[in-house]
């Protein structure tokens, strides 16, 4: 029975394997949202950001005929692009989101109108012969039944974003820089009196994001698919955002919020198969955040009011002593 | 001559002018690398909505959709509330009142009111919900109104794949809108408006909804402007605990505030389905919402610019398209003009004025931020 | 010897025209622990954060060790060994203590943190100079006392040889002020230098050797402590050199306009700031809370507009509960409130006055018509309050920032007194404020008490609260202290003991006069 097959076909090591492969270019993006996140200074563009350098990896590679040098021009374009944001933000004082917004549109448009003038197609870069970048195949490990499947024989961004989640907690927890960018977002008065830089901290903050999310993008455009198509992002941006929220704000926590996102995307296709709405699934992960949010505000609310309710009751038995002596 | 451009409004103005004649400019230099033809495709994008009386009715109906959503921001914004929400309540009342348009058995002059209203109360109902959460629980009404954006894209696409679009549909799409559920073109159709009416039902599709637009632009700004909630509404977005502490009720109002903005993001929605499309696609807004929110912030929030702002925006847009079939360049370089003009107009260190920036240095010169405690005047000396 | 620290005729006028001091003289001996006392408005603060290198004074010198110093701000200070210890915490709630302590100048091991190292540095330091904390317990769920701790071994991490104060024990229960004074004593026998702001005398005769008063920018005198009395000090700390011209009627006393009784309030950080407070507010009388900024007066006024909801207590006006209720329905019953805080609470400063003019009323006739607010009424109320009370300004819809520091509290006074209050609660009013508008709002007040209205005046300006008020009531530390049913018969250096916590009436002499 066809319900029989979709459920095999969940627990098959294939399967768990694709999870990994749709979740990479949401963990990637997600870890530059939270990196922003935790200094103070959201990036709102990182759906921009990824979409740029997914097309300029795709033209580089092409042009050049060299993967790395696409995969390079990617990542310097997605460190441009941030640049851009943290100079409207820090030095012109537009405020973030606007600015977030408006590199969005910029990134939207303008990968559209250059491929098409590079192309003469407005839907995809299929023309060009760009590459892909390489699968690796881990030795010993490949050949484990199940496990190697599910762990060997990704392309490199896949590595690249469980690499670098543990890379972002380090510098998060374990260095200088992570743990002044943290009292930047959490309280700059105080980053400020003990003469940490804020604005510096957030600039480098708003690059790393952009880096971050530049090799999110690539991975769509020179991994997953060969080739770069109009906004293929498909709101990736945004969703990474959600996952940072979902995720507690913490690197492994995102890790997991974003899987759990590409988790529920592999799932609808899965289920696809079986005429069950593929939209009830995809709906999930953002049903979660909400719920997510309100969860933990209740939580702060209980919290307060325990607080001082306890407060309140030690002074009133306080003063009922006192009057009873 | 000093005092005229020491006004506020008329700064801001020339500011916005300033912005928008830069992006524009650059949006030319682009135009001379890439296009064979540069004065000519620029001449199509910048007089085109004007040279034919289709493009002019294309311009004026993309303008009613972003008037709608800029009204539904710019409700929210005044209130300093950052609801990104209008996309998703745009969406819930395209949804709604394209359904009713197709399958509810009124006679039109019924079954349109109704889908209007539909989609009004969708967009109500969309925009509520944030409300209550962030008034309530204060949860990040930007991450909320995200989340909210992408169920509701995942309701339309579930409605209009599997119960809306005919079973032997090619693509996902509902059949055209039946007569009963479709908008009669503004120009009423009377023996002496004849040749008129021709002329705008043959070239154009502005509808009714032009009405509708006009009584939602005055309604706006009456609510905004001379209402208590309006009020109440500004009151908050100036300072919310002086809001609080004159006996305002914010939370209410906040909830408010979000909900009414939603209405007028189900209007843009009715207008997206019957309006401009006459049926539900897929895909049949991608980031209107979005767009929604320059016109709002160009207009800085006041419901009488915005359909200035709305029109020039839409201007832009329909300039564009005039020009991708007129030339080599693609409508898409619009929007990076669009992007620039964001950038530039937010940038609130864009063009200050002499003054300005010598303040400016001398602050940047001086040492750590002072850590004095709120200065109300404070006296701890 | 020379003088560890060498202020000379220091000099600091704020660009609104105050002189927060005039001419200061101030040395610092290695190794003491000194006391600078003062009322509010004294100079202290201001002269300890020139010290400090948060302000640049207007003209004078610093001398450290015998060097000239210029502090351009307090990292500066620091380099110099000057740390301060502020009131409000510089700290990030959801790190550790030992991280909070070493932020900024963590000890690292090549690239990474060492926070092996940090919690030894924040141990040793902890031990050395008897400052105990948990070293890896969450910043934001520790007590207030751990707070301040961590806020002075941070500065002694930064090789702070002068360690400056400002009213530590304003937020400490008893128990840990008397940990504090234990620490104070140990970081002085390793050679620190204490420098501490405040106004609760008992502490000053309990742990300073010497003691330095200032009043109005000037120092008044310094001394050892061992001779001085707390009379003492009070007397020179409240003494006024100005008298204000203010004309009243005799007082007219009404009926018993409200009833507050027992009010309790603790703090969100566990400190009791209001214990038991009762008194009555009569119709036609200006009542006066006088006392140092900090001893309940501003949790009083909150409650008692329903900012606040208090732990234990009521305020009745009338048959009417008012504690517990709206800010809404607290006006509805007749109290307005001229806040302490105009720019938070009191004003929207970037909307118009008109429109700050009527947040109280917008929602009745004749502001609001129908379903919709008459904007000729805005303007016209807007024209006649601009004139009533003078607020200099071409018209009612420009925005409130483009009016002078006076001007605003005008607009605040004109609101609330327009109202037809039947009590008015003034919190500061004439803080930070022109001589003109000063005089102006005081007569305000006095007009609205003759007229009938009842009146509670919070101030920290000792002189207004003696010249406006009828009857006067002190309080100290969250307690009413004293009453004075006839403010023109008592003196200030009367009312400075008890506002000082140095004398205080039994509760059975206050009962038939509150």
């Amino acid at each position: 029975m066809k319900f029989d097959l979709v459920l095999k076909g969940i627990f098959s090591a294939m399967f768990l394997a694709s999870i990994m492969r749709i979740s990479t270019p949401l963990i990637l993006p997600a870890l530059g949202g939270l990196i922003t996140e935790l200094a103070g200074a959201i990036n709102i563009a990182l759906e921009g950001i990824m979409l740029t350098s997914a097309f300029t990896g795709v033209v580089v590679s092409a042009f050049t005929q060299n993967i790395w040098l696409g995969v390079l021009a990617g990542i310097a374009t997605g460190v441009l692009f941030s640049a851009i944001l943290a100079y409207f933000h820090l030095y012109l004082e537009t405020d973030i989101i606007l600015a977030g917004i408006a590199l969005n549109i910029m990134a939207t448009g303008g990968t559209i109108f250059l491929l098409y003038i590079l192309t003469g197609d407005k839907g995809n870069s299929s023309t060009l012969a760009s590459g892909m970048v390489p699968v690796v195949e881990i030795p010993f490990i490949k050949d484990i039944p199940f496990l190697g499947t599910i762990l060997s024989g990704h392309n490199i961004f896949v590595y690249a974003a469980i690499v670098l989640t543990f890379l972002t907690y380090i510098m998060l927890y374990n260095t200088k820089f992570g743990i002044h960018l943290r009292a930047v977002g959490e309280n700059p008065t105080a980053a400020t009196s003990l003469g940490i830089p804020v604005r510096s901290i957030k600039f480098i903050a708003i690059l790393l994001s952009g880096f971050l999310a530049s090799l999110g993008g690539l991975n769509l455009s020179m991994a997953y698919l060969s080739l770069f198509q109009r906004e293929m992002t498909a709101g990736r941006g945004f969703i990474a955002l959600a996952a940072v929220y979902l995720g507690g704000r913490r690197p492994w926590g995102t890790f997991l919020a974003a899987i759990l996102f590409g988790a529920a995307d592999a799932l609808s296709n899965q289920f696809g198969t079986l005429d069950i709405p593929s939209q009830w699934v995809q709906m999930i992960p953002y049903v979660i955040t909400i719920l997510a949010l309100v969860i933990y505000a209740l939580r702060r609310k209980a919290q307060i009011t325990e607080q001082t309710k306890r407060f309140q009751e030690r002074e009133l038995t306080k003063v009922n002593n006192n009057n009873h002596t | 001559m000093r005092k005229f451009f020491s006004n506020p409004a008329v700064r801001e103005g020339l500011r916005v002018l300033i912005a928008v004649s830069s992006a524009l400019l650059l949006g030319f230099i682009v135009t001379l690398f890439v296009s064979e033809d540069p004065l000519g495709a620029y001449k199509a994008f910048l007089l085109g909505p004007v040279s034919k009386f289709n493009r002019f009715g294309d311009w004026i109906e993309e303008s009613i959709t972003l008037i709608f959503v800029g009204l539904s921001v710019a409700i929210a914004f005044k209130a300093n509330l950052f609801s990104m929400g209008t996309e998703g309540q745009l969406l819930l009342g395209a949804l709604v009142s394209g359904a009713i348009a197709l399958f509810v058995p009124l006679p039109a002059i019924l079954r349109i009111p109704l889908a209007i209203i539909a989609a009004m109360v969708a967009g109500f109902i969309w925009g509520w919900i944030p409300g209550y959460l962030k008034a309530y629980l204060d949860a990040n009404e930007i991450v909320s109104t995200l989340m909210l954006n992408a169920i509701a894209l995942k309701l339309y696409d579930y409605f209009l794949i599997f119960h809306i679009k005919p079973p032997d549909a090619g693509y996902n799409a509902s059949d055209f809108f039946p007569k009963e559920g479709t908008l009669m073109s503004f120009i009423p159709n009377l023996p002496f408006l004849k040749g008129v009416y021709t002329l705008f039902s043959d070239k154009t599709n502005i509808t009714i909804m032009l009405y509708i637009l006009i009584i939602a632009v005055i309604a706006a700004y009456y609510l905004i402007y001379r209402t208590p909630f309006g009020y109440k509404l500004r009151m908050i977005g100036a300072n919310i605990k002086f809001a609080r502490y004159g006996g305002i009720n914010t939370k209410r109002t906040i909830i408010l505030v979000f909900a009414i903005s939603g209405i007028f993001g189900g209007l843009a929605g009715a207008h997206l389905s019957m309006g401009i499309h006459g049926k539900l696609i897929a895909n049949i807004s991608i980031g209107m919402g979005f767009e929604g929110i320059v016109v709002a912030i160009l207009a800085q929030n006041n419901p009488l610019l915005i359909p200035i702002t709305g029109l020039a925006y839409g201007y832009l847009r329909a300039g564009a398209n005039v020009m991708e079939r007129a030339s080599d360049m693609s409508r898409e370089m619009v929007f990076v003009i669009q992007a620039l003009i964001i950038l530039f107009v937010t940038a609130e260190r864009f063009l200050p004025t002499i003054q300005k920036r010598i303040e400016i240095r001398k602050e940047n010169n001086t040492h750590m931020e002072k850590l004095t405690p709120s200065d109300g005047g404070s006296h701890e000396v | 010897m020379a003088p560890l620290v060498d202020m000379r005729s220091v000099v600091k006028v704020y660009p609104n025209g105050v002189i927060a001091n005039n001419g200061v003289n101030f040395q610092i001996e290695k190794g003491e622990i000194h006391a600078i006392v003062g009322e509010n408005g004294a100079g202290k603060t201001t002269l300890m954060k020139i010290l400090y290198g948060l302000e640049q004074p207007t003209s004078g010198e610093i001398f450290i060790k015998g060097e000239k110093v210029e502090f351009k701000n307090p990292l500066d200070a620091m380099h110099e060994g000057v740390g301060m210890v502020h009131q409000n915490f510089m700290q990030v709630p959801s790190f550790t203590v030992a991280e909070n302590i070493v932020l900024g100048h963590e000890p690292t091991e090549r690239l990474f943190l060492d926070k092996k190292k940090s919690v030894e540095v924040t141990e040793e330091l902890s031990k050395r100079y008897g400052l105990y904390v948990e070293s890896d317990a969450v910043t934001e769920t520790i007590n207030v006392g751990m707070r301040q701790r961590i806020e002075i071994l941070k500065i002694l991490y930064l090789g702070a040889e002068i360690l400056i104060l400002d009213e530590p024990t304003a937020v400490l229960t008893p128990q840990e002020i008397k940990d504090l004074f234990k620490a104070v004593r140990v970081l002085v026998e390793q050679g620190k230098t204490i420098i501490f702001i405040t106004h609760k005398l008992r502490e000053v005769k309990e742990i300073s050797d010497r003691v330095t008063v200032m009043r109005n920018g000037k120092i008044m005198g310094t001394m050892l402590t061992s001779e001085a009395t707390r009379k003492g000090l009070a007397r020179m700390m409240v003494g006024r050199e100005v008298f204000l011209d203010i004309h009243k009627n005799a007082m007219k006393r009404g009926k018993n306009m409200t009833a507050i009784r027992d009010l309790s309030f603790v703090s969100d950080t566990g400190r009791p700031m209001l214990r038991d407070v009762s008194f009555n507010l009569y119709a036609g009388e200006i009542l006066g809370i006088a006392g140092v900024e900090g001893n309940g007066q501003t949790e009083l006024v909150e409650v008692l507009t329903g900012l606040r909801i208090p732990a234990a207590g009521r305020a009745t006006i009338g048959e009417k509960v008012v504690t517990g209720k709206t800010p809404r329905e607290v006006r509805m019953a007749g109290v307005a409130h001229i806040p302490e805080d105009r720019l938070t609470n009191g004003l929207a400063v970037d909307a118009s006055i008109d429109d700050n003019l009527i947040v109280d009323r917008f929602f009745e006739p004749p502001i609001r018509k129908g379903l919709l607010i008459d904007y000729e009424e805005i303007e016209k109320n807007g024209e006649d309050m601009i004139k009533e009370f003078g607020i200099l300004t071409p018209n009612g819809q420009l925005p409130v920032s483009s009016l002078s520091g006076g001007n605003m509290q005008k607009v605040v006074v004109a609101r609330e007194l327009s109202s037809s209050p039947k009590i008015l609660i003034a919190a500061q009013p004439t803080r930070g404020i022109d001589v003109g508008a000063t005089e102006f709002i005081r007569e305000q007040l006095v007009k609205k008490r003759t007229d009938g209205a009842a009146v509670l005046l919070v101030s920290a300006d000792l002189a207004e609260v003696m010249d406006l008020s009828d009857r006067i009531i002190t309080m100290f530390e969250g307690e009413i202290t004293g009453v004075f049913p006839d403010a023109s018969t008592v003196e200030e250096e009367e009312l400075g003991y008890y506002m000082l916590g140095v004398k205080r009436q039994s509760k059975k002499e206050m009962e038939a006069l509150l």
